[in-house]
């Protein structure tokens, strides 16, 4: 794969249906939170009870956890573990692999089941595979966003504030 | 990866900090981490063992503000630096958008450095990347050491094959900051080129 066509970029239309998706996905399981992450762990959307604060590093360990569970996977000769499932006291999560690129991940309470939760996220992962389909269509719209003015403000803001 | 999330009007950057065990990768974090304004960083997040020393990543997002309409975000990750945890690395090089390479001067540490930029090569490649192509930094560390230790600048290039690749390098003392941001500036650089 050429490196100038490894961005992602996800279109106002396609986020607002992911949105739609992740929103309804915690309505009608009851969850507290849904998240739709990169497999970089940049976080692409997030649906939920209260203004989480610590969604970036929510998002870094949790991509990073899925990571860790792929390697652990090849090397027990399983092509990958698509998803997986972490029990609390009070809190559960539940994370599910969308075609090798992103991670979506529901965090619920003992009210909601898994099983629900489990049913309900492969609803969600089969609506979400076809909007990331679409996005990756999307590398014309890169050059809208990231023409040359932008690449030269972006270096001015480094420069500015990575100094020594 | 680099992720351009239109709608929100944000775009965010994975930065990697590779090399071989103690050459300074969760040091140089730290320090930028010490001197970057509130505003612009989150915190600093480490798992590491009870001797402190990486188990999984160090992670700092790193907040650039509004560059043309668009939020910036980069965030910095370490790998575990000791030989046992190779796929660990794997796991926190996935979806990285460049890397900085760290390399410990020390005039004993050359076959570990070589062995893990090797290595970095071949993880680089595994991503269906193209490791010449890949934004890399190479960062000489530690050129504080004592001068029977100090490996040269020109023997760290011949043993690292640095002269072939157009690779920025920059000579650094992570504990005292020297080269640190240096190193920050040119690998976000690379990286905003290649977006």
């Amino acid at each position: 794969m050429d490196p100038q066509l490894t961005s992602i970029i996800v279109p106002t239309e396609e986020l607002g249906q992911i949105e739609e998706c992740l929103v309804r996905l915690v309505e009608d399981t009851g969850s507290d939170y849904a998240l739709l992450l990169d497999k970089s762990g940049q976080v692409i959307c997030s649906k939920g009870d209260g203004d989480r604060q610590d969604i970036t590093a929510l998002g870094a360990l949790i991509a990073g956890v899925f990571a860790s569970s792929r390697e652990v996977a090849k090397l027990l000769r399983e092509r990958d573990f698509r998803a997986s499932f972490q029990q609390g006291v009070r809190e559960n999560i539940f994370i599910a692999l969308i075609e090798e690129q992103w991670i979506l991940c529901i965090i619920f309470n003992k009210g909601t089941h898994i099983g629900l939760v489990k049913v309900l996220t492969k609803k969600a992962t089969d609506e979400l595979a076809s909007v990331l389909e679409r996005v990756r269509q999307q590398h014309k719209a890169r050059d809208e966003v990231l023409g040359s003015s932008f690449r030269t403000s972006m270096e001015d803001t480094i420069d500015l504030l990575f100094r020594d | 990866m680099a992720l351009i999330n239109v709608a929100a009007r944000e775009i965010h950057c994975k930065i990697v900090y590779y090399g071989p065990g103690m050459c300074g990768k969760t040091t140089n974090l730290q320090y930028i981490h010490s001197q970057v304004p509130k505003d612009v960083k989150g915190d600093l997040l480490s798992i590491a063992t009870e001797t402190e020393r990486t188990l999984f990543f160090d992670f700092l997002p790193l907040d650039l503000g509004k560059v043309r309409g668009f939020q910036t975000r980069f965030h910095l990750y370490t790998v575990p630096g000791q030989v046992l945890y190779e796929r660990t690395r794997v796991a926190v090089l996935n979806g990285s958008d460049g890397v900085v390479f760290v390399a410990d001067s020390n005039k004993n540490k050359m076959q570990e450095n070589v062995n893990s930029l090797k290595e970095l090569a071949q993880n680089v490649t595994r991503q269906n990347k193209k490791f010449a192509e890949f934004p890399i930094v190479i960062q000489y560390n530690k050129r504080d050491l004592p001068r029977e230790v100090l490996a040269s600048v020109q023997t760290m290039d011949h043993f690292l094959g640095v002269t072939k690749m157009s690779w920025p390098r920059v000579e650094a003392v992570a504990t005292t900051g020297t080269g640190v941001f240096e190193t920050l500036r040119a690998i976000s650089r690379a990286v905003i080129s290649k977006l």
